[in-house]
């Protein structure tokens, strides 16, 4: 009979258990709350939390001091609670006690329950603390909801969320009118130069990245590329226009851009006809920006110098230009006095160079294209898009003046002379690669072979060494006679 | 002026259209292997300050986190859409 009931008593026991630990918890944790209101009942438990709480501390600093026994920062302090029943009673005595944990074990009938808790946090307070500091410097902002307290308090409870909530609503905001703004340059930019009867349309057969006709010009690529594509016309084979914006729509890179100012550039690339482009090796930009692609682009590294002085007898580029190229003569033939007086010259410059980055053709371009023309501009805004009309004319210029191009014999020589010696290190490199893989193979094999030998029984080993012997001996025979005589 | 220039290439070539729709090619996407894309560092923040939170509990590395993730998504472009970090860092 005993041992049925000791049974059915178990569960409540377990699950009171489970509740005392709960309520310790909560109590705990609503004591780390409102230790402010009571504080003449409980300066020894205060004194133990403001470790933990340091604005309760700071509240804390003008009271006693706390006497020196309470180091006991025994859990079961707070005489808040009314939920916890049993508690109180010991609670008032443990912070006073030396030895809570007796009285605990006495007076409640849970015998050894409460023991895990209050012997270590007798014995030594510092762990106590660590283990407590987690659950109360969670609990005030779940607990703050429940004890109905003011705005002004709430407010600043939940600051962090409405500072990040608020945050977020501003970024989903500034996505969609940072995306039209986008979306509004990159189509005043295709209406200007891509529409029927523009410049693009005048040039190139196909334009946009579909085959039809109806298909729509520009091609998006996230929220701050877009691509314009065309192709058919003589001397190349295609052309592709990519606008890269600042980053409008994302808030995050906008405060960056705040820091490191970007621009809105839109970035030309011709892929040339393989027999329509001769040897050209041409970069200008500013001259800060000059020196940089000479120093970064591998075909203006290899082929190409700065040219320090401006062809004799000559109108020549802006003082804040400066000119990579192979040779004077390719430079003097490409920069022709239409572009300087479009665009490059020093009096066209002061009112279209802010709109120039650079301009880059080449003949030897690393990558899946050798012959291509590349030019850089800034992006004006939308409603100013026409002052760009200059520089744009000069994609289809520079594709007719370059297609056109051929060197002079002298000039051509020279120009030959450095790429049969390019091609032929490219060739070398080659040829070392392919011969490092056959060696690794050779190596391979020969792994292969020893495993295979190792493997052979001694007896085939030692048939074969013979074997081997007399064929050294056979072969040696003759050659010291053919030495004597 | 403008308009000189812009027809320019017509005007070199003696008047002749140098358009050539034989020679038109359609525009062919170039690959892209997944190696190869720009480093989403957003993403990678938003995982690193999710992780932060859930390890440290603490909620302001988690707010951060579901920031950067906002701002990975606003950033992705059509190809990559992997949720997985959003999810990562809502955990």
């Amino acid at each position: 009979m005993a041992a049925p009931s000791w049974i059915r008593l178990r569960p409540p026991r377990a699950t009171l258990l489970i509740l005392l630990l709960l309520a310790l918890n909560i109590s705990l944790s609503f004591a780390a709350n409102f230790e402010g209101f009571d504080s003449d009942d409980l300066p020894s438990a205060a004194g133990g939390l403001d470790a933990d709480d340091d604005e309760e501390g700071l509240d804390r600093v003008d009271l006693p001091p706390p006497p020196p026994i309470s180091l006991s920062t025994s859990a079961p302090s707070p005489p808040v609670t009314t939920t916890s029943a049993p508690n109180p009673n010991p609670a008032t005595p443990a912070t006073r006690d030396p030895t809570p944990a007796l009285d605990l074990w006495d007076e409640d009938e849970f015998e050894g329950i409460p023991v895990p808790e209050a012997i270590p946090s007798d014995d030594s307070a510092a762990p106590a603390e660590a283990d407590t500091s987690d659950p109360s410097a969670e609990a005030p902002a779940e607990a703050a909801p429940a004890a109905k307290r003011s705005p002004a308090e709430l407010l600043r409870a939940f600051s962090v969320e409405i500072a990040c909530v608020s945050f977020l609503i501003c970024f989903v905001l500034n996505y969609f009118t940072g995306k039209r703004q986008n979306e509004n340059i990159a189509l005043a930019w295709a209406t200007k130069f891509a529409t029927r009867d523009s410049i693009f349309d005048k040039n190139f057969s196909l334009l946009g990245t579909g085959d039809g006709k109806d298909t729509p010009l520009l091609l998006k690529e996230g929220q701050d590329v877009f691509k314009f594509y065309a192709s058919g016309r003589r001397f190349c084979q295609g052309m592709l226009a990519t606008m890269e914006m600042r980053a409008r729509h994302d808030l995050l890179s906008k405060f960056v851009e705040l820091v490191f100012p970007r621009k809105d550039t839109i970035t030309f690339e011709v892929v040339m006809n393989e027999e329509a482009m001769d040897h050209v090796i041409l970069a200008v930009a500013r001259k800060k920006a000059a020196k940089t692609m000479q120093k970064e682009e591998r075909d203006l590294q290899r082929f190409a110098n700065v040219l320090t002085s401006a062809p004799a007898g000559r109108k020549w580029v802006s003082d804040e230009l400066a000119v990579v190229a192979e040779s004077k003569e390719v430079a003097g033939d490409m920069i022709t006095e239409a572009v300087l007086d479009q665009v490059l010259g020093e009096k066209a410059f002061e009112n279209f160079g802010k709109w120039f980055i650079s301009l880059h053709l080449s003949d030897q371009l690393a990558g899946s294209y050798k012959k291509v023309l590349t030019f850089k501009f800034v992006l004006p805004d939308a409603s100013n898009m026409s002052e760009m009309t200059r520089l744009v004319a000069l994609v289809p210029y520079y594709i007719d003046l370059v297609g056109r191009y051929k060197l002079s014999s002298h000039a051509r020589s020279k120009t030959d002379g450095a790429r049969t010696k390019a091609a032929q290190e490219a060739f070398k490199e080659m040829q070392s690669a392919r011969q490092e893989a056959l060696q690794r193979k050779k190596a391979e094999k020969k792994k292969l072979m020893e495993e295979a030998d190792a493997k052979l029984s001694a007896e085939a080993l030692r048939k074969k060494e013979e074997k081997e012997r007399a064929r050294q001996m056979k072969k040696s025979g003759p050659k010291v006679k053919m030495l004597r005589s | 002026m403008k308009e000189g220039s812009s027809s320019g290439g017509g005007a070199f070539a003696g008047g002749s259209d140098p358009r050539q729709p034989s020679t038109a090619k359609p525009y062919a996407p170039p690959k892209l292997s997944p190696q190869d894309l720009p480093i989403d560092y957003a993403g990678f923040l938003a995982v690193v300050f999710g992780v932060v939170g859930v390890m440290l509990r603490y909620k302001v590395c988690s707010w951060i986190a579901i920031i950067f993730c906002a701002q990975s998504l606003a950033n992705m472009k059509n190809f990559e859409n992997d949720l997985k970090q959003l999810s990562m860092a809502f955990m």
